[in-house]
This record gives C-alpha cells, structure tokens and sequence, in this order.
C-alpha cells in the first residue's frame, strides 16, 4: 500500500478548486495549508471551529500558536498532526497531499512525519517509560534490538536514562511529558508538535520543558506549540494569533 | 502485519486478560461446558467402544443363534407377534444339528434363574443356563479352577455346576476360585457340586458378566422341564459360511414351522451378535447428537458471552485505543489485537473444558470400569472450534476498535 499521495498538478488544482486555488502547486515547505476549513455539527446548528486558515511552515522553524481559548488551536493542530481531517481546504506534509488520505495513510504520517507531545501526556499507564517510547517503532515494524537501542537514546536525550522501567505513575508530571516528547521524537519527525505541552505543569517545570524545546530546535527540530501563555509564545520564531478560528496575525519575533 | 507488532498484540492480550482475572473466568464458563461436553462423551464414548469391540469379537462374527423371541425387541406389537410363536424344541436342535452341513458346531442352552446358597450365605436370581457340552467351545468359556463337567457326568444328568466368579464373592467371601471346587451349593434348593470356576469376563456398561451358574443340560431339563423355549448356538468354522449356513438353519426352521416361501414372519428368530453392535451404533449416535447440540447450544451462548464481554473492554480502552492510533497504529493492527485478545480468552476456555472433559471422562470410566481412551484429536478440535467462537465473536468489537476516531477516542476517559 503507498502512503504516498503526491499532490494533483497546479493545473488539476485550479480546475477543482477555483480562482483561489488558481496558485497552488506542490508546495515546497514544510507543512502548508490552503483554505483549512473544520465544521462540526451540533445539532441543527454548525460550528465552524477553523474558517479558512492558510499559512506555511519551512523546515527547522520554531512556531507558537496562540489564541483565546475555544479559538480552534487544538482543532488546527490535531489537523497539522493528521488526527483529524479538514472538513474543506488542502493540506500537505513534505509535499504529500495529507487532506485527501485515508484512516490508514494517516496513520503512517502521524507514525513517520509527526511527533505529538500532548497537554495530558496520553501514555499507556501499564507500560514503562521505555515501551512508552517504543511504540512508534513498533508499529514502523523496527526489529526489537534497534528498537530498545533508538528508544534508549531518545529517553537519555531527555535525560531520562535512569527512569526507563518506570511506569507513567511512578514519574512526575514533567518527567512524563519528557517521556512523551522522547515518544514523540524516536521516529525522527519532521515536525515535533505540542498542544499546551506546559498546561498542566508547574511553572518551575514548565521552564524546564520549554528549555528542553529550545535545545530540540536548535538541534534542527521543526516546532509549533500552541500555548496561551505570553512568556512561552515569546521563546518561539514565530507567532501566529487565532480569534474565531482563522489567523488574525503571522508575524516573525526572531 | 509486520511480527514486532503481532508480537505487542499479542503481550497487550496477555496483559489485559490477567488484569481482569475474574472476569476471564465468568467469561468462560459457556465455552468450558460446550467443550467438556463433547470431550468427556466422545472420550466415554470410545472407552466403551473398545469394551464393546473386545467383549463381541471374544465370541466373534462365526457364531449365531435361533431361538422364539430376538434378543433385543423394540416394541410391544413385536413382543405380542414373537410371543405367538411355537418354542424352540430339542427337536428343532437336533435337526439343525443333523441337516445343516455348513454348520461347525451347534449347541443347546436353556435359561433360568434360581437362588443359589452356600450355608447361610445366598444369592437371589442367579441366572441359571443348562448347556450342552458344545457351548464351552461355542461360547470360548474358559475354566481358571477345576474342570467342565465331564461326558458322563451329561449324560448321566449329574448334579454338577461351573460357576462364574461373582458367586465366590457373593457366597464364599471371596475365596480364590481353587478354594470353591468341591464343594456343595444349593441352587433353587437342590444341592449341586461346584466342578469349576469360569474364568474373569468382567464388565460391560457396568454390569458383571460374571454372574452365572452352568448346569449339564439334562441335569436343567430334570430340574425345570421342557416347557420353556430353547436357544440353539451354532458356530461355523469361518466366517465365509456364516451366510450359507444361516440359509440352510433358516430354511430347516421354516420347514419344521411349516412356512412357505410367501410367509413373511419365519416364527423363530435367527441372530449374530450384530443385533447387540447395531443397537450400539444407533446408541451412541444419538448420544453423540445430543452432545453435539448442547455443546452447540453452550458455544453459542459463550459466543455471545465472549462478544460481550470484548465490547465492554474496546469501550474501557478507548483512550487506549486513541494513543495507539495516535502514534501510528493502523487499522488492522488494532482489530488484530483485539482479536487475539478474543481468541485467546476462547482458546484459553477451550484447553479448560478439553481438560475438565477429560477429567470428567476419566471419573465416569473409572466408575464405571471401562478403560479411558484419551484422544488427541478431540483435544485439537476442542480448542480449534473454541478458538473459531473466539475469531466470529470478537470480530465486531475488534472492527468498533480499529475503526475508531482517533481523536474521539484520546477524549474518552
Ligand atoms: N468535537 C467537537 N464537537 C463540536 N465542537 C467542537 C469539537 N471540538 C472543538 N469544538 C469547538 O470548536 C471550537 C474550537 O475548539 P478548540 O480547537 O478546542 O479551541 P482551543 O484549543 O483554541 O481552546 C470551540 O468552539 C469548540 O467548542
Ligand atoms: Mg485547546
């Protein structure tokens, strides 16, 4: 089965999606997204969570979203990390047309091209800290002995060595979120994403974590983390303001 | 799907069926008494198969019998009809004896049943058969102590018995059978001199065949008369001339019952032991249906069961289900896991009931007393059909499982 979907031709795109599309070609960033659209239905009623969000993201940027809260930052980044899919609009990673995939192509970019560091960690309770880590590669079928040996690497790069066998209960909360980044890293992403990593932290430690984004992209990590607190916005490259589910401001702090 | 994850599949089963042990176990009661069901008959079942194949074939396929009434009768309308007939005579015996060339040897038995005492000591309704001396052969009777009474003593009507080895138990105390020759018992109050002990026959469907006493046939004609019926056995030298010589006994017995070719009812019966093998067969298919059902039955309702049981831990493991997906399981990774999960708690029921089945088979045949044939197949199939339960009855939950949203899933709790 490809996981690959090469994007339709400029020209293919301009005939289905009209004038405004009328530009789009495979894109060369990163991540690029045209006319992002998410309704939900609730009841009789739609709610447009995102109302046409277009922006582009390069490699090795370090990108905050921020926004009031129930402005769609979570809705948008679960679509840029292919848990859900746009109800309108294109999206593309590494130039692969993710908008248009299925259950199962999904599941190979969020594997492959995508790390998600979540506010609630989400990490199998009965597993340890190093099966945590391994299951990615699991499921991109890595022979146990490299598997043991990246995810390894992964938890000491959080520094973490000494807590492998620990289960998610016997660590504290910013040790968990180190174990979900070292999770969400093992795979090499091209793109490392957190959703209010620091949200249910302290703030000693949420110092401590976002120290730890800022060595991942200078180590050349892609980053975009959705906060809505002013002093972490502030660490990013880039910030990008959302108020009612579309971009208000885009605008380069670094 | 690649091993590494077949593998975690696999270990997330395991976890989750020891994490709720007790569930497990309420889980698989249905597929454990569907599964010993079938074990224990089919197990039983072919322990009384050998006993029924060991004790026919001691008399083998060369011997057949004529007498009034058929060993085995089914209904009351054939009762009345057999009842009808004429008695089976010394007369019709000897000229079976004397007319049928393709017979080997032939024998008369008459049966009766008698108390039998020794002292104060007694047993009630012993059956009692006066024998030609033909029937030791015929009959492959072997003596362990003593001797079969001799030509003379026949003919000369002596008050002489062999007698079968339950009567040293029930009247002598359970003396060794040497102990009991010589001496003198009473049967139906006239006193008869033990010349021999039958050797062992055992059991069959738990009951002794050692119970029995031999008397010379004239000896039981002196005693109880002519007026019963008689048994005529003949043997054939090779099983090739059972047919011809069924034919010609059949024809001899027709004449002297003066039946012509257009009578239906011959006025005797003439039988092989098959009648007793046929009434098996169709014995023990009728058990074997009845299993089949209740195990069927009990399958099905484990089915369910275990259906259910699998969509309760797909809806606790949502959020389980939700951080799998989000780091990059497929779809048919996670059907696969729940699978195996389902197949495993079935199969897992499955090797119980084959092991309760054969527990249960094995107190039944040593109750009983007939040998215990452990069959690997049965084992197999047992855990085979129980793992097919496992694979239909998880698949729907397995299907909700692996067709989850995985953002909807991370929300649950
Ligand atoms: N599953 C859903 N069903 C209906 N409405 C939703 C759902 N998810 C989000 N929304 C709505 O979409 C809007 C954006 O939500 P969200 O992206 O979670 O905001 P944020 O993360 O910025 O706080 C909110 O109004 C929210 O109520
Ligand atoms: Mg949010």
């Amino acid at each position: 089965m490809s996981n690959v979907i090469l994007a339709a031709p400029p020209q293919t795109a301009a005939l289905d999606h009209g004038d405004l599309l009328a530009h789009d070609a495979v894109p060369a960033s990163l991540i690029s997204m045209r006319d992002i659209w998410k309704t939900y239905q609730m009841g009789a009623e739609e709610v447009h969570a995102l109302r046409g969000v277009e922006f582009d993201v390069h490699k090795g940027e370090y990108l905050a979203i921020i926004g009031p809260s129930g402005s769609g930052k979570s809705t948008l980044m679960n679509l840029i990390g292919c848990l859900d899919t746009p109800t309108r609009g294109r999206y593309w990673i590494n130039g692969k047309l993710v908008s248009e995939m299925n259950d199962d192509e999904l599941a190979r970019i969020r594997n492959q091209e995508v790390g998600f560091v979540f506010q609630t960690f989400n990490l199998l309770a009965r597993a340890s800290a190093l099966h945590n880590v391994e299951l990615p590669l699991i499921y991109a079928g890595v022979g146990s002995a490299e598997r043991h040996e990246k995810a390894r690497q992964s938890l000491t790069a959080v520094d973490l060595a000494d807590r492998m066998m620990h289960r998610p209960n016997e660590l504290s909360g910013g040790q968990r979120q180190r174990v979900a980044i070292a999770r969400a890293l093992v795979n090499h992403p091209s793109i490392l994403l957190a959703d209010e990593p620091t949200g249910a932290l302290d703030s000693a430690t949420s110092h401590e974590i976002m120290n730890l984004f800022e060595r991942l992209h200078a180590e050349g990590n892609t980053i975009i983390v959705v906060t809505h607190e002013p002093d972490i916005a502030a660490r990013a490259h880039r910030i990008i303001s959302i108020r009612d589910g579309h971009i208000e401001r885009d605008e380069r702090t670094k | 799907m690649r091993l590494s994850a077949f593998w975690e599949a696999f270990r997330i089963a395991a976890a989750s069926l020891r994490a709720n042990k007790l569930r497990t176990g309420l889980t698989l009661i249905g597929v454990v008494v569907g599964v010993a069901a079938v074990i224990a008959v089919v197990t039983i079942i072919k322990g009384l198969d050998q006993t029924v194949a060991s004790t026919f074939s001691s008399q083998g396929s060369t011997v057949f019998t004529v007498s009034k009434l058929p060993q085995i009768i089914l209904s009351r309308e054939d009762f009345i009809k057999a009842n009808k007939r004429r008695d089976v005579t010394e007369g019709d015996a000897e000229a079976v004896a004397r007319l049928c060339t393709a017979c080997w040897r032939t024998g008369v038995a008459a049966r009766s049943a008698s108390v039998v005492k020794y002292g104060d000591q007694k047993s009630e309704d012993v059956p009692v058969r006066g024998v030609t001396p033909s029937m030791f052969d015929i009959e492959d009777i072997d003596i362990d102590a003593g001797r079969p009474w001799t030509a003379s003593e026949d003919q000369a009507a002596h008050d002489v018995c062999v007698v079968g080895v339950d009567l040293l138990e029930n009247i002598f105390g359970g003396q060794a059978p040497e102990r009991a020759v010589g001496r003198e018992v009473r049967i139906g109050g006239r006193p008869f001199e033990i010349v021999g002990v039958a050797e062992r026959l055992g059991t069959i469907f738990g009951f002794s065949r050692d119970n029995f006493v031999l008397i010379p046939y004239p000896t039981y004609r002196k005693m109880y008369g002519t007026k019963a019926s008689l048994f005529i056995h003949i043997q054939v030298e090779t099983a090739a001339e059972l047919e011809e010589a069924q034919d010609q006994v059949r024809a001899i017995m027709r004449t002297r019952r003066g039946k012509t070719i257009r009578d239906e009812e011959e006025g005797f019966a003439l039988e092989t032991q098959d009648v007793f093998l046929n009434l098996y067969g169709k014995a023990t298919s009728n058990i074997y249906l009845v299993t089949i059902g209740v195990a069927a039955i009990s399958l099905v309702v484990g089915g369910i069961v275990v259906m259910n049981i699998m969509l309760v831990s797909v809806t606790e493991r949502t959020k389980e289900i939700g951080i799998r997906k989000a780091i990059g399981a497929r779809q048919k990774y996670v059907l696969t896991q729940f699978l195996i999960e389902a197949v495993m708690l079935t199969a897992i029921g499955g090797l119980l009931g084959v092991i309760s089945g054969f527990l249960l088979a094995y107190i039944i045949s040593f109750l009983a007393g007939f040998p215990l044939l452990l069959s690997l197949w049965s084992a197999v199939l047992g855990v085979s059909v129980s793992s097919i339960v496992g694979i239909i009855s998880g698949l729907w939950p397995a299907w909700k499982a692996a067709r989850l949203d995985p953002i909807e899933a991370l929300r649950a709790e």
